[in-house]
Formats: C-alpha cells, structure tokens, sequence
C-alpha cells in the first residue's frame, strides 16, 4: 500500500471512527515511504549517457578505425557483458545478471553483422546467422532463463526474415532449433510471457514458411494448430492457453476475413489446397489436440476447433459467407458457454466481443445490399443497442450468481 | 512453476562452467567470420567487377555508397535453367577473365551450379526484376562500405570504378579494393 495513500486517507479513517489514531500512526509505521525512486534512478542514467556517449564515439570513428581494431572492440565488450553478466547472476543479483547475459547475446549477433561488414564478407546462406540463434539457445538453457528464451525467439525471428527476404531461402534449422530446443525448455518450464511469445514466433516462422514456398495459405494451419495441440498436452494449463492464442487469433482473424471478402470465388480459390493432403494433415493435427485435451481433461475446449472448419471448400459467394458466419456464431457462443460454466468474467466479456463482432459482420454482410441505407443504419443502431442491453444484463446475472456461492467450484453452481 | 527457478541456487558450481564455454565459442565464431574474411583474399579467385557508385552525396551522412555492377542487368538470352527464371531466385553466374586486370563478362546465369573452366569464375547472386529482354541481379556486394582514406571521399562525381571481388571455393566471397 502506498505511504501517500495512507498519509491523505487515514485522516479520515481515525474521524469516521474506522481506526484509532494510534492505529494511524502504526500503519503509516508499517509502509514507511519509499526512498525516493528518482535517486535510484540516477546511476543507471547516468550510466546509460555514458554509455551512450562512448556509442556515438566509436559509430562516429568506426569507418576510421583499422578492421584489428574494430574486431577488438566488438569482443571486448562482448567479453565484458558476458563477464560483468556472470558477476551478477553470482552474488545473486539474478535479473540484472540476465539483463546483461541478454546484451550479451544482441552484442554476439551485431558483432557477426559487423565483422562481416568490415571484410565486407557476403554469405549466401543462413549459416553466418544460424550461430546467433544456435547461441540464444544453448544460453537460455545455461543460465535456465525465460527471459533469454523469449530474447532468442525474438532473433530466430529476425534471422528468419531475413533468410527469407535477403537471400531467398528458409532456414529450416532455425525453425527446428526454436520449435525443438525453446519448445522443450517451454514444456519443461512453462511460463505465460514465454507461451505467447514462442506461439507468435513459432507462426511467424510457418507464415514465412507459406510465403517462401508459395504454398496455399491455408497450410499456415497445419503447423500453426500443431502450436495449439502442443498446447493442449502442456501440464500446466494457464502456460498452455497461453501457447493457444496466437493460433486462436490467427484462426479468428481467418475466418472473419473469409466472412467479409469470401464471397469472390477467385479469392476463395487461393485457398484451397488439394482437399485430401489438406484435410488429412488437418485431421492429423486434430486427432493430436483432442488425446491431448482428453488426457488433461480439457474437452471443454473442443469448440476452439470450430474456427477450423475448411468452409473455403464451399463455392464463393453467399453460401461461403453464410455458413462462416454460423461458424462464428457458434464459436462465440460455444466461449460465452463455456464461460458461463466456469463463471470467468474474462472469458465472458471475451464471448460477449466475439458474438458483438460476429452480429457487426453478418448485419453489414447481409443487409447492406437490400435495405435503404438510413434504414439499414437505424435497424444497426437499434440492434446493438439491445444486444448491449441483453448482454450487460445477461452479464451481471451471471457474474452476481457466480460470486454468490463464494469459492464453490464453478460446475457446483446452480444454473438458471 | 516460480519454485523451478527458486531452486537454482544449489546449481550454482554447475553454472560456471559452461556459460563460460559459451562466451569462449562465441569469441571463437566472431574470430571466425574475420579469419573468413581474411582466408577469402588468401585463396579466393580473383574477379574485376565494372561498376559506378549510384550516389556520392549520400556518403555525407552514412559510411556506404551503392554501386551499380555492369553484369547487374544481363540479356535474357544468357539464362540457363530448367525453367523460366523468378523474382528472389538464387542463382550462379558464370563470368571471364577470373584471375585478369580486366572487368569480368557474364558467359550465362545458371539456376543450378555449373563447371567453371580454368580463367572462369562463379559468382553467386539472387533474380531482382525479369524483364522480356533482359533480367536484373544483385550480388550482395552492391554496399561497399567506404573506408575513411578511400578515393570515393574525394569528390562527388560519380566515375566508372574498379571493384576487385574475391570468390571464395566455399561459397563466400568479399570486396577487397575498389579503385577509378
């Protein structure tokens, strides 16, 4: 509790009777005022001009400076970082020993980068890069660190891009070396920050998969659920949810898109690959989730699966549009369900925008071409202000009957 | 999951050994990429390139210039591969007089690696643009990074210069003078 807070709020408290005055002053006692944080936060400034100071120096001297000497100073502030890193993590300062082992590793890549420069070296593959990451790995497994596993997710990312972009191929042994060796410290140490970032880095490695191999961008699917079914076997549930967003949003974001702009037939025709290798894949992937979800129990999530749905299959027009919005709608309701049983207020509010969305897209889907335009914003206003309304209620309903039975678990409750 | 990371301290013995192992690879692999540097001039073949600096001025603010190659743009007709070429392809380039003082010629683009006779050369480099007559590439090496006594930061006209490039048996390859 704040010492501020205390010393304008207490006053009040000792008037209204609430506690005695000798009460007041062992409290404000008790949270003493913190030291002045702007003092604590000189040195680093301080530290941080400097340092900035000695990097405008060498960048404004570096094309002066002899290729020895360039090389010299990269590895000796490599060396310093990884050093004054180790010191800290030894007398137990773990968060600033880490922070240091992280720039560390940044100053590993950007002296590979610069060296390279300065003999004006080109590579024509990814190996030069491949060190970065390999090095990001081995060091967050060394030092048992998330912080430096989401660091080299991070960097996988950049080297991956660049391979891409640059030089026109995919790393494949930079998408095994996150998916295998981050993905096995993520499973042997689960962590919310960590599930999210590798799930979002591990997509973006299939995205630039797709891009480069000039697949149907459907098959973005197959590794991305792969993500989610890895998910679902993750012991620790909160960590493995975590690892399912990503793909859940990327899936959502599809099928809306399919939604909105599915209706063309050449659009929907980059979609669909062969339907047999497709579906099977797929279906492969699925079978996976669903043991995972049975083994941990976690069925209650099966309906995720239904933003899957190939409805791309479908000829284009109203038929395609028509049928992703049910898919929608039933998604959005099988969230709201699923909240309402558990009484979680996140996933409720959560149910809520996914059913509003669904409703803002099937109304400018639908009516937009049949009715008069006031009318048809009119009949809009009017429709989502009575879902608010029912939703609100609805909401409050539930919450005030889940608070009600206190910590009974959520299937105990009664329903209405 | 906090008690995994809480339960660190008895590691510690462990710890010193190998993030130390780690620093020492690291040095060892940014040594590396200089000795590549290096061992490319010692045993690289040698390659003139023609070229012309796309823009002098730009050197006021950042310590590289653009050159444009002579064998960036080549007739469509030099292409030799299976199929029709496309946009990030990587392919190899074929070019004359390795080992002469004078500018290298494209003898074919290659999507798959070919023989290079003795006097000939294999210059690695990605499709930029297809065109109908012709196709654009680049090699990688079109930022030349200028260093503080060359002759690029005596004046801002732009001249014909003389890029000797040298190609690596391993695949690398590097600028190691450029000259008018």
């Amino acid at each position: 509790m704040s010492h501020k807070f205390l010393h304008t709020e207490s006053p009040a408290w000792v008037a209204e009777g609430l506690i005695t005055e000798a009460q007041r002053q062992q409290l404000l006692a008790r949270y003493p005022p913190d030291a002045v944080p702007a003092v604590g936060l000189l040195p680093l400034l301080g530290s941080l001009l400097v340092a900035l100071s000695a990097l405008s120096v060498v960048a404004a001297n570096w094309a002066a400076l002899p290729p020895v000497a360039r090389l010299a100073l990269l590895l000796s502030s490599l060396v310093g970082a990884y050093a004054g890193g180790h010191y800290f993590v030894q007398r137990g300062n773990r968060t600033l020993g880490r922070g240091l082992v992280g720039l560390g590793l940044m100053l590993f890549g950007v002296s590979i980068i610069l060296v390279s420069q300065t003999y004006q070296l080109v590579g024509y593959d990814a190996s030069g890069l491949l060190a970065w990451v390999v090095a990001g790995v081995a060091l967050a497994y060394a030092h048992r660190s998330r912080m430096l596993a989401a660091l080299t997710v991070l960097i996988g990312a950049v080297v991956q891009t660049y391979c891409t972009q640059a030089l026109g191929s995919y790393s494949y042994a930079t998408a095994a070396l996150l998916a295998g060796g981050l993905g096995y410290f993520w499973w042997r140490r689960p962590d919310g920050l960590l599930s999210t970032v590798l799930s979002a880095g591990l997509l973006w490695q299939a995205a630039l998969w797709v891009g480069v191999s000039h697949a149907k961008i459907t098959w973005f699917f197959v590794p991305a659920m792969l993500v989610y079914a890895a998910g679902d076997w993750q012991a620790n549930r909160p960590a493995g949810r975590a690892a399912q967003g990503p793909p859940l949003i990327a899936a959502y974001l599809f099928a809306l898109g399919l939604a909105l702009f599915g209706e063309t037939d050449a659009y929907a025709d980059l979609l669909r690959p062969p339907v047999l290798a497709y579906l099977g894949a797929l279906g492969a992937v699925l079978a996976l989730s669903v043991a995972g979800k049975k083994q941990r129990g976690r069925l209650d999530t099966l309906p995720d699966w239904l933003l899957l749905l190939p409805g791309f299959y479908l000829p284009g027009g109203l038929p395609l549009a028509i049928a992703t919005l049910v898919v929608l709608y039933a998604h959005a309701g099988s969230v709201l369900l699923r909240a309402h049983r558990a009484g979680d207020a996140d996933q409720l509010t959560l149910g809520t925008v996914l059913f509003v969305g669904a409703t803002m897209v099937a109304y400018f889907k639908l009516t937009w071409a049949f009715l008069d335009k006031s009318l048809f914003f009119l009949l809009g206003g009017v429709l989502l202000l009575g879902l608010s309304w029912y939703l609100r209620r609805r909401n409050a309903r539930v919450l005030a009957a889940a608070g009600a039975p206190g910590a009974a678990p959520g299937p105990a409750r009664p329903t209405e | 999951m906090a008690s995994a990371v809480a339960a660190v301290p008895e590691a510690l013995p462990r710890f010193k050994l190998l993030p130390r192992l780690l620093v020492g690879a690291q040095v060892l692999y940014v040594l590396g990429v200089a000795g590549a540097g290096y061992a490319t001039t010692a045993l690289g073949k040698a390659v003139v390139l023609a070229a012309t600096p796309a823009d002098l001025t730009t050197l006021k603010t950042t310590d590289f210039v653009r050159l444009r190659y002579a064998v960036a743009t080549v007739p469509r007709t030099q292409w030799q591969g299976p199929d029709e070429p496309h946009i990030r392809q990587s392919v190899y380039v074929l070019l004359t007089s390795a080992g002469a003082p004078a500018a290298a010629t494209v003898l074919g683009v290659y999507a798959a690696e070919p023989h290079a006779e003795a006097g000939q050369a294999v210059l690695r480099g990605w499709v930029t643009d297809v065109f109908p007559r012709t196709l654009g590439l680049r090699y990688g090496l079109e930022r030349y990074y200028v260093p503080a006594a060359s002759v690029l930061r005596k004046s801002t006209v732009a001249r014909p210069l003389r890029v000797q490039v040298r190609i690596a048996p391993w695949g690398q390859s590097r600028i190691v003078e450029v000259s008018e």
